[in-house]
């Protein structure tokens, strides 16, 4: 595991710097765009890439390792922790040999939102009775049941939490609890509790975009909700790739693949 | 890690050893079943898991798919005979073995991935099946447009994987493996050339068959099959992440528990 993770990590680095509207452009075609019904529940199935402000190679763009540029309202417990937290990114980096980061450190799932802030697509896979993230990121996923049942926490905290969802016209609302206080809220080390509530609203915008309004609530590292907004593009022609971090020779290589300048 | 990964192996034990009742126990949920009917055969959603015979010791459906050995090379024979598997009958200690995915936590590849005692979901759209898996929260799409794999992937851990429907069954066409994977758990072998074809079929509402055919003329002197059953449940798939240790053993120690 030793040689793998400096790896992952120094790709996870390379890329975060990297310009991220050109990840991805030599994706195979595949999956056909579906259009966006408008009579019934929208669709949003499809493959979505997070868009930003394209970032400069010679400046860290806040974007990609955090929500907002602004510090969210910690507690003094959140203080405490966020303190805690050696993050490797961000203008006080920490070296990798350094760093506490659990996704670092053990190839530990990443959490809700921390999950959107890394540089690859998401596919949505909408069902009858629930919604599925599928994310090319370490192979990650989310079930988000919308058959209207209630939270389910009988098994305990978990990493990704429990999430339902239901609609208010074209809003997809997510609402997500259950979350185990092992992961970061970003890859800055902002904190979170096992209190933790993360409501998502996401919107189809137009065909080719979608967007959420996330909204952080944890009243015991937060002294109140704070807002965060992503901003997604579809992308049509793009089929999602294998990743798995523990494998951090291959990841490096999709990495190197990602960010040649060849592209 | 050591203790954890004994604590995972003893309770894979276990968990074999429980009736499928006790097992259902800890699964329920308030989930609906999905209807099924004669006219759903073409549709094979939802969850389902592993019918086989409640095992009271180490039987061979546990660590492999056929009670005989499968037809190997001597290729194939020689990597078989470098795999110090924690199953069977010549069991290594879990500080012995060099099973990749009791080591490192890596992906166990296809067919591998129905040999544990986890269910698995089917959904399905008009473009593909995307399989998830509870194990170690896995899971392979299964691209059914019509449109070819593409040609630059690099091998993959689970595969690439295309279907198409004949009739009532679903031909699942799965290649571009890596060979860093076992074909199952007690180590017999495989090469990139792994060439995996499945045939999923509803027999009845609630029960599926995956006939499984094992082509790779590297490892295999002729290509050979399997069959495995799966029964429809009412559950939602939880989550599992091998490299927590911690949570794996916890679901595993609720699922053998007499008390349940």
């Amino acid at each position: 595991m030793g040689n793998r993770l400096p790896l992952f990590s120094l790709g996870i680095i390379v890329a975060s710097f990297a310009c991220p509207p050109l990840f991805g452009q030599n994706r195979p075609p595949a999956i056909s765009e579906k259009a966006a019904p408008s009579s019934s529940t929208p669709d949003f199935s499809g493959v979505w890439m997070r868009s930003g402000p394209p970032a400069s190679n010679k400046v860290l763009q806040s974007w990609i390792f955090a929500f907002n540029v602004e510090e969210p309202p910690m507690t003094a417990w959140g203080e405490e922790q966020y303190k805690a937290a050696k993050s490797s990114f961000g203008s006080h980096a920490y070296s990798i040999a350094e760093t506490n980061d659990p996704v670092y450190h053990g190839c530990y799932p990443p959490g809700v939102p921390r999950v959107y802030l890394h540089p690859w697509p998401m596919q949505i896979v909408q069902a009858r009775d629930e919604i599925v993230m599928l994310f090319e990121y370490d192979s990650l996923r989310r079930q988000i049941s919308t058959d209207g049942r209630p939270h389910d926490t009988s098994l305990g905290p978990t990493w990704m939490g429990d999430s339902v969802g239901h609609w208010e016209g074209d809003t997809l609302v997510v609402d997500a609890i259950n979350f185990n206080s092992r992961t970061w809220i970003d890859r800055l080390g902002h904190p979170h509790s096992e209190a933790l509530h993360v409501v998502e609203r996401f919107r189809r915008t137009d065909h080719d975009h979608l967007v959420d309004d996330i909204t952080i609530e944890d009243p015991k590292a937060y002294t109140k909700p704070w807002t965060a907004h992503l901003e997604l593009q579809l992308r049509p022609a793009w089929r999602l790739e294998e990743q798995f971090c523990e494998d951090g020779e291959n990841f490096q290589k999709m990495e190197n693949k990602e960010t040649s300048p060849k592209k | 890690m050591r203790n954890r990964l004994l604590g995972i192996l003893l309770g894979l034990v276990a968990l074999w050893s429980c009736s499928t009742n006790a097992v259902a126990q800890n699964k329920k949920t308030d989930a609906p079943a999905k209807p099924a009917s004669a006219s759903n055969l073409r549709d094979l959603s939802g969850v389902w898991m592993r019918d086989a015979p409640p095992a009271t010791a180490m039987q061979y459906w546990i660590y492999e798919l056929n009670q005989e050995e499968p037809p190997m090379t001597p290729w194939g024979l020689a990597k078989f005979k470098e795999s110090k598997s924690s199953f069977g009958g010549h069991e290594y200690s879990l500080e012995e073995t060099n099973d990749p995915v009791l080591r490192a936590c890596f992906p166990p590849g296809v067919p591998r991935v129905y040999m544990h005692p986890f269910p698995f979901q089917f959904i399905q759209t008009a473009d593909e099946v995307v399989m998830l898996f509870e194990v170690d929260s896995l899971r392979r799409e299964i691209y059914t447009d019509g449109k070819p794999r593409d040609p630059d992937l690099i091998p993959m851990w689970m595969g690439s994987s295309v279907g198409h429907w004949d009739g009532d069954t679903l031909v699942v066409d799965t290649t571009n493996f890596n060979d860093r994977t076992w074909l199952d758990r007690i180590g017999h072998p495989h090469s990139d050339q792994l060439h995996v074809i499945e045939r999923f079929r509803r027999t009845a509402p609630d029960h599926l068959v995956d006939d499984i055919t094992i082509d790779d003329p590297k490892a295999y002197t002729k290509p050979w099959t399997a069959k495995l059953e799966f029964k429809q449940r009412p559950w939602k798939l939880t989550e599992q992440f091998c490299e927590d240790g911690e949570t794996f053993l916890g679901l595993e120690k609720k699922e053998a528990s007499p008390n349940k």
